[in-house]
This record gives structure tokens, sequence and C-alpha cells, in this order.
């Protein structure tokens, strides 16, 4: 077995990081979620398995579960606090979420996939 | 001529266009009836349309139910989504059906080899949910779920219910990913349960890697999850000849598209020398799935003469033929055969 002098150290560059929205899992059964703009966020697209189902075309044959993903995005300039209270405002409008997901930009690149 | 068929062909890019047009010419000389409309998909006709996969392509598949594409290109890790991806999304074609057949002219160290691939097309880390979660770490959700998993286990058995098919397999990773692969396996033993006539069983997917190439004679079908699926139907495509020889049919329950696995090797793109039997298999695949059982025995017959003469053949596999000198003698044992 070769022995190492050295342990290589991952580089890393510091990058600035830009919140712009939040992907949301929401869990319903009533079929593909409908939203209004919350505060600064606005939805942008809903996926589910990863299949965009809103808006644009949507093959009657899809199978889809209860479980969708809600992008919003930011529509100005928006803190973390923001995000708080888009929470608060989501569930008092009866929405079951599971999960939230904060998108951020990596120096202006998208730290985020679409959906197919 | 029997019925007419409509059907969409989807050239794609690189030899893609090269190889569907020698497809055609053997699958026209076959006797079936089918009306051939073209339509774009890839990066050819990015710069045309703006995107790999125009509305209009879809609106044609969605009106025809039965597509035959070639090659296309994936960007890698940035650029554009997948084409083939996007079309497996769209019309939501969850079972890719990827024989493995041995063809006997070609030598293996082999004496069989008889293997159908039911990969799970639609889920797994192919959800396309990415995230950089901080500045130095990124997650893929791997996405798998019941009724995913019960209808492509439930489409494996039926499929080898209606083929004759003994044995059924689930690979999976559940000892690792108990929630995932677990749900995945659960599924499978439940429908199992539907169909007694079928040996089912399960394997670890690394097990099975290691078993697929010390003795691939011991399995019949396998049901596979997205990623799996993936890369063992590629290990079972080498182990029967490669790339050039492995169809694939991407199949849900209102569309099918038939389509080689293989890239558009653009560098070969116009010198008229690549194999075209993979999409070639994958349109005889096409024919049965058409019903058109005579048609399909006809081509596979001529190519497996051609293949064993080894008079026109391509420069894979040993030969100097140009793609329309193979498929022009494919046409040729047809006919001399009639």
């Amino acid at each position: 077995m070769p022995t190492f002098t050295e342990i290589a150290k991952a580089t890393k560059k510091k990058k600035e990081i830009k919140l712009v929205g939040i992907d949301m899992y929401i869990i319903t059964d009533t079929g593909i979620p409908k939203f209004d703009d919350i505060g600064p966020f606005k939805c942008e697209f809903i996926s589910n398995r990863g299949t965009k189902v809103w808006p644009g075309f949507v093959s009657p044959d899809l199978l889809q579960v209860n479980w969708y993903r809600c992008r919003f995005t930011a529509t100005k300039d928006v803190q973390d606090a923001d995000v708080n209270t888009f929470l608060d405002a989501l569930t008092k409008k009866g929405w079951w979420w599971s999960a939230a997901q904060k998108l951020w930009t990596y120096d202006g690149e998208p730290g985020y996939s679409k959906a197919y | 001529m029997g019925t007419q068929h409509v059907i969409t062909m989807l050239p794609g890019e690189g030899t893609g266009p090269e190889i569907c047009e020698a497809v055609r010419l053997i699958i026209d000389a076959s006797g079936v009836n089918i009306k051939w409309e073209y339509e774009d998909i890839g990066l050819d006709c990015l710069e045309k349309h703006g995107t790999l996969l125009p509305d209009k392509t879809i609106q044609n598949i969605a009106k025809n139910k039965v597509a035959i594409k070639g090659p296309t290109t994936t960007p890698v890790g940035t650029g554009h989504k997948s084409a083939n991806v996007t079309l497996r999304k769209v019309f939501d074609l969850y079972a890719n059906v990827r024989p493995a057949k041995l063809i006997p002219v070609l030598k293996r160290p082999w004496d069989k080899i008889d293997i159908i691939n039911f990969r799970e097309n639609t889920e797994d880390s192919y959800a396309a949910i990415e995230h950089m979660v901080s500045d130095e770490v990124a997650q893929c959700l791997k996405v798998i779920t019941w009724p995913g998993s019960y209808r492509i286990a439930d489409f494996a058995f039926k499929w080898a219910k209606a083929n004759g098919r003994k044995k059924i397999y689930c690979v999976h990773k559940a000892n690792i990913m108990k929630m995932t692969d677990g749900l995945f396996l659960d599924a499978f033993r439940e429908v199992a349960q539907k169909y007694p006539d079928i040996e089912s069983g399960d394997i670890i997917v690394d097990n099975c890697c290691m078993q697929l190439v010390r003795n691939p004679a011991q399995f019949d079908c396998l049901v596979l999850p997205n990623l799996y699926g993936d890369i063992l139907t590629d290990l079972c495509a080498g182990l029967v000849g490669g790339l050039g020889f492995a169809p694939g049919a991407n199949v849900g329950d209102g569309c099918a598209i038939f389509e080689a696995v293989h890239g558009s090797a653009p560098k070969y793109a116009g010198m008229k020398k690549v194999n075209p039997s993979a999409v070639l298999i994958s349109g005889i695949m096409m024919l049965r799935w058409l019903k058109e059982e005579a048609a399909a025995d006809r081509i596979e017959k001529a190519m497996f003469a051609v293949l064993d003469e080894r008079k026109h053949v391509t420069y894979d596999v040993g030969g100097t033929a140009t793609t329309d000198e193979y498929a022009q003698a494919i046409v040729d044992k047809m006919h001399a055969k009639a």
C-alpha cells in the first residue's frame, strides 16, 4: 500500500449567494394545486414526479402522485425573513407541505434544476 | 397492402438521419403499409425551433401514438434537458423495454443470452430534482413511488405472460436504500402474487452485475428502477455485441416510441458508414407492437442472413459496406426469399 505524506484538500472559492425563490413540496389529493401570488413570491411551475404539470401540455396518461413540487420565484429582492412569512401564509391557506427548499443563485448561476 | 399505420419518424441528429433512411428503406420493402410523418428532435433543431423538442413534434406523436427515433445528443453537465428524457416524461413512457438477445453470427463467449430488461423510465434520480443546498453540497432527490413501481412490475409480468417468459427478478439495493428501493421491491412482490405461474425473485444490483458477466444465461426478465436499469441494460448490450445491436422501446399506456440506445456519433455524420442495426431491431420491435409479425420476421431473417454472409456488413462487424449497402443487402435478401 502506498503511503501519502500530503493529503490533498479540496479547493473552495467563495461565491456570491442570492436567495431567489423556494421549492415547496405540497401534499394534496385534490389534483394540481393553484396559487395566487403570496407576498413577493409567484408560482412559476408545478411538477409531479419531476414532470411539469403546470403550466402547459400535460399528457392525459401522466401518472401523478399526491406530492407536488411547486416552484415559487421572487419578483423582487427577498430575504430569509420573507420565506418565513411565505411559509406562514401558505400554511394558513390550508396547504400541507412536506418540505421547503430555498433556491439560491451562486455567482448568478442557478443552484437548482428545472422540471422536464 | 394491409392496414396503413401512420408513424412519426424522428431522425434525430448526427448519424441519425442516414440510419433512419436505411431503416425506412428496409421496413418499406418488408411489405408493411406505413405512412411516415417526419418531425424534428435534438440539437440540430435547437437553432431552428429554440428547443430540443418542439411542440409540433409533441403534437404529432400525441396524434400517431407510435414513433421511431434515431439517436440524439444529450449535453453533459450544463445546457438543455435531454430530449429523450423529456419525451419519456411528457408521454409518461414508463416502461423502457430493452431486450438483450445473442445474435448467432456475432461470436460471443456465451451460448445463450435472452434477457428482457424492464427499466422504470420516469422516476428515481431522473426526476430532475436537484439543488445546490450550499455552496459545496449538491443534492439530487431519488423519487420512487408506489404507483410508479407497481405499474412497471405489472407491465413486466403482463409482457412476460404474453410472451411465454418464465422468470422475473427485481433488481434493487434495498439492503442500503431501505425506503426507496424497499418500496420498489415491496410493489414488485405484491404484483408477483397476481402471477403465480411466473417464477419471481429479487437480486441486489451489484450481485446482479457480477452474475450477468459470469453466467448471463440464468436470467430471463429483469425489472429495475431507472438508474440501475440505465446501467445494466448497457451492460447487457455489451454481452450480446454492443450498442450497435441494442434496441429499445419506451412504452406508456397511450404511446410507444422505439429507439436505438446508442449515441448520435456526430464524427461519422454524413459518412454513411455506421451500423443501423440497433434502430432496425427497434423497428422490428415496433412492427411486432403493430401486430405486423410477418414483416418483422422477414426483416429479422434477412438481417441475420446478411450478417451471417459477412459480405455486406459495416466496419464495426468487420466489413466495409456502407450503411446504404448493408440496408440494400437486407432488402435484396428479403426479395430473394419472397
